[in-house]
């Protein structure tokens, strides 16, 4: 007889509805008691009666409202989550407090933290909202709920913030194996990490703040193309009679500097921009040094069918050998010839002309070509980026430079 | 196959850009309500003469493909060698206007739900120019949680008297494409919709990712990599892509970052490599109840 009680009672256990009581025991031990949310609420009475000193006027946080808060910043957005939760024990209307914390999210700068997006799951009660059995789990047990967070989890997506293991923790506590949330979340799982390495020119995760370090980023992904480039960052100071006092990033490999030494001084090269590029939600504006497309030979197809010239591999001679692109092709290409990019930190005229001056000294050549500075461009004047005071009035103005 | 059951999930969680929730299986319209890109920009009004002309013009036009399809069917003489690394161009921009033609070009601010705008042109020397800017910013309608898209979508593909028809890319089984960006990521949708409603929004789709700068840049995907995804919901069983079934193929800029963007495009064309076996490279295995599928 106790066999067949205990086997029921296994069964029982199985059963999901047994699960939550389970949840819910544990979970007592984690909640704070009474006496602990006393010390909170008196803590936070301190510190009030403190502020008569006006030290800790800053950090004092109005209760429940985002807007209300001073400083926006990680910390206090933190506070305020809190400050909810140990409101007190039933946390009423804790999903309206989650979507209108959702709203205030970029305002406070946290929308990228996953930190912070665990906090805010972990506002819902644990355990209340596991279903007890398979209809309550297909019918949405308590759907403003889990809605609520979906759309959590939806805006992680949607930010590029991939959850870990501890928030499938939390999920878990809330809504049990069986809720939707969860789904979603293990679709985040496998979906969010197959793309997060997959693009071929990878970024830092958080950029950098700095201009200078996002223009070196920004050069080395346009001259990404020729694995010989080089890389160098001049000093407008440097250079004499410069007005600007700015870096420039220059990017110029061996192949553009033998095309540049190829190029016959009489016909002008061209210094376009500025052009638009984008990383990740930053731009930059970059310079090209372009010349005249150079034309190559339209030579007709081998004829496949032609048996007359069939080329045995025992006397391969040099000749037969098939050209293979040298590492300048690249650079020519239909609607020009690239030889030099560079980004500067004022983008004006004075520090492109500095530009090419530093250019001068590793290539003579520049000396004797006529270099003209273009605002627009052939590549397509609609990828020119608005530029407000140092783009020139007129067209084309032609500046020669000189030796001297 | 045609019993997926994940569509209604989709359907039902997924409502930014329907302005009603609809709770059901059964989709009325192809478009799911949302007016026609060509109704739209014909709306002058022509007399009836032009209507006439036009259709006689329109009418000798389809004859002509009739006359082309009889041809190629009589002749029974199809290409059976696809030869390595060979590629067939699928579309292409070469400074014809007429290229132009084969592409729609639509934004959110088309429908109402957004603020950003886009077009495709030919670029001085002849390239496709797809550009705009997208906007992030939601209108206050109430309805819409999100927006920010551009998109540009070849026309459905069609046989003569404008019946439905597909291409066959089966012989072929990777994308290649040549692009010069601006560093942004696009998205790239193939569409294989069918005839019934519940593939009328299967879209494979798979991230362009754009170098940036003045360099043109060769793309090569294998269509394994693409995943499907119905009403941009990406569905939790995947299948390799229906070659067989293809109905047109867009490019949608939606990163998620306001400001003007740019692609050119040269073009897109299709490839076979022999060496690549792979016919899906996501997980094909049966999962757990309740976790994929539902």
């Amino acid at each position: 007889m106790t066999s067949i009680i205990r086997r029921s009672y296994v069964l029982l256990r199985v059963y999901p509805g047994m699960r939550k009581k389970l949840i819910l025991h544990d979970l007592k031990s984690y909640r704070p008691t009474t006496a602990l949310r006393c010390i909170s609420v008196t803590s936070a009475h301190l510190s009030k009666d403190n502020s008569n000193k006006k030290n800790e006027g800053s950090k004092a946080v109005s209760f429940y409202g985002f807007a209300q808060v001073r400083s926006k910043e990680k910390k206090t957005y933190l506070d305020v989550l809190r400050m909810f939760v140990d409101r007190d024990i039933h946390r009423r209307g804790h999903v309206e407090f989650i979507y209108a914390a959702m709203k205030h999210m970029e305002e406070f700068g946290v929308e990228k933290d996953l930190e912070v997006y665990k906090n805010l799951i972990n506002v819902l009660p644990k355990g209340k909202f596991i279903p007890e059995n398979t209809i309550q789990a297909e019918f949405m047990h308590y759907p403003k709920q889990q809605q609520c967070a979906i759309d959590v989890l939806e805006q992680m997506e949607n930010n590029g913030v991939i959850p870990d293991r501890e928030m499938q923790d939390i999920l878990l506590n809330i809504f049990g194996k069986l809720g939707f949330p969860l789904r979603k979340y293990w679709r985040m799982m496998y979906w969010m990490p197959k793309f997060k390495n997959a693009s071929p020119w990878p970024l830092p995760e958080v950029l950098p703040n700095d201009s200078l370090e996002l223009a070196k980023l920004a050069i080395e992904r346009i001259t990404s193309i020729d694995l010989l480039r080089k890389i160098t960052i001049f000093q407008a100071k440097d250079l004499e009679d410069s007005i600007d006092d700015t870096w420039i990033v220059s990017g110029m490999s061996i192949g553009q500097k033998k095309l540049l030494n190829k190029h016959a001084s009489t016909a002008p090269i061209y210094v376009e921009g500025p052009f638009r590029l984008w990383l990740k939600n930053l731009t930059i504006n970059y310079f090209i040094l372009r010349g005249d497309p150079v034309p190559k030979p339209d030579l007709p197809p081998p004829d496949d069918d032609d048996v007359s010239k069939i080329e045995l591999p025992f006397w391969k001679t040099k000749k037969s050998v098939v050209p293979t692109e040298d590492e300048t092709a690249i650079h020519e290409q239909e609607d020009g010839t690239i030889f030099a990019v560079c980004a500067t930190g004022t983008s004006s005229r004075d520090s492109l002309l500095s530009w090419i001056r530093f250019l001068q000294k590793e290539n003579d050549i520049l000396a004797n070509i006529p270099i003209i500075f273009k605002p627009k461009s052939p590549l397509g004047d609609v990828v020119l980026a608005n530029n407000k005071s140092d783009k020139p009035k007129d067209e084309g103005v032609e500046n020669k430079v000189n030796k001297d | 196959m045609y019993f997926r059951i994940p569509r209604m999930v989709a359907t039902v969680t997924r409502c930014e850009h329907v302005g009603i929730q609809v709770r059901r299986f059964w989709e009325q319209d192809r478009k799911s309500g949302y007016p026609r890109v060509a109704a739209k920009s014909s709306s002058e009004k022509r007399n009836d003469l032009w209507h006439i002309r036009n259709g006689f013009r329109i009418l000798g036009d389809e004859f002509k493909l009739f006359k082309r399809e009889v041809i190629e069917h009589l002749e029974s003489d199809p290409l059976l060698i696809y030869r390595k690394d060979e590629i067939d161009l699928a579309w292409r921009f070469n400074g014809d206007k007429k290229s132009l033609d084969q592409w729609f070009v639509t934004a959110d601010s088309d429908y109402e739900e957004g603020y950003s705008n886009c077009s495709l042109q030919l670029t001085k020397s002849g390239r496709g120019l797809f550009s705009g800017y997208l906007d992030k910013r939601v209108p206050k309608t109430g309805n819409i949680k999100k927006a920010g898209y551009c998109n540009i979508n070849t026309l459905r593909a069609r046989k003569s008297f404008k019946r439905e028809g597909y291409y066959d890319w089966h012989p072929y089984n990777h994308l290649v494409m040549r692009v010069r960006g601006d560093g942004r990521s696009y998205m790239l949708n193939i569409s294989t919709a069918g005839y019934f409603d519940i593939t009328w929004n299967d879209v494979y789709h798979y991230a362009l990712y754009t170098r940036g700068g003045p360099y043109w840049q060769y793309v090569k995907i294998p269509f394994s990599k693409f995943f499907m995804a119905s009403k941009g919901r990406i569905q939790d069983h995947q299948e390799p892509l229906p070659l067989h079934n293809v109905v047109s193929f867009g490019i949608t800029a939606a990163d998620k970052v306001t400001g003007p963007f740019n692609l050119e495009i040269d073009y897109i064309g299709l490839l076979f490599d022999p060496s690549h076996k792979e016919e899906c490279a996501y997980e094909m295995y049966k999962t757990d109840d309740y976790i994929a599928g539902y």
